[in-house]
């Protein structure tokens, strides 16, 4: 492989960038809009265990979008913690996986208009006795948080608070369980999915910190796209669909911010 | 029995995954086979212009973390305009990785011969090529074969890391079961049972070389 060949591939490299088209050109005329997710995410994205197909509240969402956007949706599942460097090398055009909007993301990707509405929320002990009511409280003691999620983001923010980094809830709620941790911070939306299929001995606690919102990231410099997603979105709250599909997964609905 | 419908549910989902493991093993083999001989060679020769592209090769390869080797080819590469399926990429990038394990195996082996049957070989009129792969490569093998096998066996396990570039395969698969089951425990240990037996197969294979290339020792 000579050097020459190398350079070559930069320069054209370079200049696709230059010369790129709009993401919804492409996707228009490929036909299919490739979404990635990490499917062990419930109730929002996972393989369903009997049919072996994803589920959930996202994969819904990215359904409903990409037949708003007249494309077919093909889905690939991917660890969470490669999924935003997988969107950054355009191995697909969008996340559709409960991504939350902070500053340090906007400034890698582009956002949609925001699909979901929620906040964190403490998970602790059943037999616990001290009450946490903000992250503060926790000062001095040990909190588990996803690794690479906007949860661990907040707690090391806080520089009282031990913050432990755990690779999916499951490993995180058997900790607390076992009394590694002293709770763990999680969207609320998936606490009360968490504390109904699992049988360990730990509660809800406290909603702490700011709502959060999760939108669909995709690459930077994409105006057409942006605008033909969020149109999109807009018509599935204004015909209800997104309604529905919020209703079907946590019973109240959370693609509108609460009052 | 609770325990046996959580992995008879698991089960469909996790053999697929293990089916996944095995094909990236299986052709991360015979990447990394045919890359670790020409790399051995490569390194015993007489030319400095030959031994060191090899020798870097097998420095950085085992320098470097495999995770982050595949993180390189499948997310980097794209950014120079080199573009690879998720399939290409794991099993490009095991086989690099174990080329470079296999390699010094190889060497080794090889320099373990004495020279005097490249010298008894010259003498009776072979030339370089024929002297190894005729005389000194069967003798080396037979060598190799114990470290080699290591290498290969680790390398059934180090499949698990192309969960990172989209593949579901053994690891992540179990992974998705745990997600909605929240059993973490019965489903790591079937999984590594799993692994397990697929490396019992490989031990097999192993014995069977080994008696193969035995038989004039005998």
């Amino acid at each position: 492989m000579s050097l020459k060949f190398f350079a070559a591939a930069l320069a054209a490299a370079f200049t696709l960038q230059a010369h790129a088209a709009d993401l919804l050109d492409t996707v228009k005329a490929r036909g299919t809009l490739r979404i990635a997710m990490e499917g062990t995410y419930p109730p929002f994205n996972f393989k369903d265990p009997k049919t072996g197909a994803l589920a959930g509240y996202d994969v819904d969402v990215a359904r409903i979008v990409a037949a708003k956007l007249g494309l077919k949706p093909e889905f690939v599942s991917t660890e969470w913690s490669a999924i935003l460097a997988g969107l950054g090398a355009g191995k697909y055009d969008v996340i559709v996986s409960q991504v939350g909007v902070n500053a340090k993301r906007e400034q890698a990707f582009d956002f949609s208009a925001p699909y979901t509405y929620s906040s964190p929320q403490l998970i602790v002990r059943k037999n616990e006795t001290a009450k946490y009511h903000s992250l503060a409280d926790l000062n001095g003691k040990k909190l588990g948080v996803g690794q690479g999620t906007v949860y661990e983001q907040q707690a090391r923010a806080l520089p009282g608070i031990t913050v432990k980094s755990y690779p999916a809830a499951p490993e995180e709620l058997q900790d607390l369980a076992f009394g590694r941790i002293d709770a763990a911070l999680n969207d609320s939306l998936m606490v009360a999915y968490l504390l109904k299929s699992s049988t360990l001995p730990v509660k809800a606690g406290a909603r702490v910190g700011e709502t959060t919102r999760m939108a669909i990231p995709f690459q930077k410099g994409n105006p057409k796209f942006k605008a033909a997603l969020d149109q999109a979105l807009a018509a599935a709250a204004a015909d209800g669909s997104l309604k529905q599909a919020s209703l079907r997964w946590f019973g109240t609905d959370v693609s509108r911010p609460v009052n | 029995m609770e325990l046996v419908d959580l992995l008879r549910e698991a089960a469909p989902v996790m053999l697929t995954g293990a089916m996944y493991t095995l094909l990236f093993a299986v052709a991360a083999m015979v990447g990394g086979l045919a890359l670790g001989f020409p790399a051995a060679v490569m390194r015993m020769s007489r030319w400095a212009a030959v031994r060191w592209p090899a020798a870097v090769y097998v420095s950085a390869m085992r320098g470097t973390p495999l995770l982050v080797q595949l993180f390189v080819i499948y997310y980097g590469l794209p950014s120079v305009g080199i573009e690879f399926t998720p399939v290409t990429a794991g099993v490009l990038a095991l086989s690099l990785n174990a080329g470079a394990y296999l390699s010094e195996s190889i060497r080794g082996a090889i320099q373990a011969i004495g020279q005097g049957q490249w010298r008894a070989s010259f003498s009776l009129g072979l030339g370089y090529w024929q002297t190894l792969s005729f005389v000194v490569l069967p003798q080396a093998l037979r060598v190799a074969v114990p470290s080699m096998s290591n290498t290969l066996i680790s390398l059934i396990k180090d499949t698990s890391l192309v969960s990172v570039i989209t593949m579901t395969e053994l690891m992540l698969a179990t992974k998705e079961v745990i997600a909605v089951t929240f059993r973490p425990l019965p489903l790591y240990v079937a999984a590594a049972g799993i692994y397990w037996i697929l490396s019992l197969a490989f031990e097999h294979l192993q014995r069977v070389l080994e008696r193969r290339l035995n038989r004039a020792h005998r």
